[in-house]
């Protein structure tokens, strides 16, 4: 069935793009998180503090909004083969 | 190994454009002149140039394939820009179905009433938009497929690539995306794991060095002494 391969191979490379795309996404804000604490990091700040703070910094982005907007990889391809689909297939 | 990388580009440029040429849509203005429906045997040659059957149906080697007969309008630069003469053009009309290429059309029969309903004779010529995707190829019996037929007043339109302009943006970010995804890649994961490589590889030359050095030495307790 033609449809059904669509769906699973789409699927698979989609998640490809998706992890590629979270590991980017992670990767910049860490790297963002870490110059910020070298600009202005408190007075006799340690190792331990340095990492509470990039902890907690990638904490709040795993809450946030950003991690979520990801997950329109999967949405916008589908919402394509959707729109395809009608603009093909109407006279 | 410049002239070998050269080479590797330009096929790699050569295949590329290629198969974006022979999948992205491209419009023809043409006079549809009549519809037939041949019966084929695919041969391992042109069986790749053909999409399957219609989507409910099952596939096997020899079907009939829908034909649409035109005579179109003449052009230079991939339609951009058009041109007096007139030469005769032959669409296929069959079902990409869901996999490739990805225009999912279903409707091969409506589009073949639709060529039907505006076939024209000349005196009283009915200008189409055709849209297609493929080549034509006389050889080995080769067809583009008509994906949509819109039809129009003259044959003097201007036809704007909507789709082509966005994909070709979105290919441009694609790739910028990806290039910024590997910068960062090598910044953060590659290079401080080949600069922690390199200090293992330093201590591992070191203690070789050592060792050697104790070898050797074993060894020049039984030369001569001097």
């Amino acid at each position: 069935m033609g449809l059904v391969r669509l769906v699973f191979f789409g699927f698979l490379a989609l998640s490809v793009v998706y992890l590629a795309i979270s590991v980017y996404s992670r990767s910049v804000r860490r790297e963002k998180l870490e110059k910020s604490w070298e600009e202005d990091k408190p007075e006799g700040a340690d190792a331990e503090a340095r990492a509470t703070y990039l902890r907690d910094g990638m904490k709040k982005y795993q809450n946030g909004i950003r991690p979520r907007l990801i997950l329109l990889v999967y949405v916008i391809p589908a919402a394509l083969v959707i729109a395809a689909l009608v603009f093909t297939n109407s006279n | 190994m410049r002239y070998v990388r050269n080479t590797v580009r330009v096929l790699l440029v050569v295949i590329v454009g290629g198969l974006l040429h022979y999948v992205l849509p491209q419009h023809d203005v043409v006079r549809i002149t009549s519809t037939e429906v041949i019966r084929m045997d695919f041969s391992s040659v042109n069986r790749l140039f053909f999409a399957q059957p219609d989507s409910g149906s099952t596939n096997l080697t020899t079907r009939d394939i829908r034909l649409i007969n035109t005579t179109r309008k003449q052009t230079f630069l991939f339609g951009f820009i058009p041109r007096d003469s007139e030469k005769v053009m032959v669409y296929r009309n069959e079902d990409t179905g869901w996999i490739w290429p990805p225009y999912f059309k279903f409707d091969s029969s409506d589009l073949q009433a639709e060529a039907s309903a505006n076939v024209s004779g000349p005196g009283a010529e009915q200008w189409v938009v055709l849209t297609h995707y493929g080549w034509r190829n006389r050889f080995f019996t080769v067809y583009p497929n008509a994906i949509g037929v819109r039809p129009i007043d003259g044959p003097d339109v201007r036809i704007i690539p909507w789709f082509n302009i966005f994909f070709f943006i979105f290919l441009g970010v694609a790739a910028l995306f990806v290039r910024a995804m590997w910068r960062q890649l090598r910044e953060r994961t590659i290079d401080p794991a080949i600069a922690d490589a390199g200090q293992a590889w330093d201590r591992v030359d070191e203690r070789a060095d050592q060792a050697k050095g104790r070898v050797s030495r074993w060894l020049g307790s039984w030369r001569k002494k001097k």
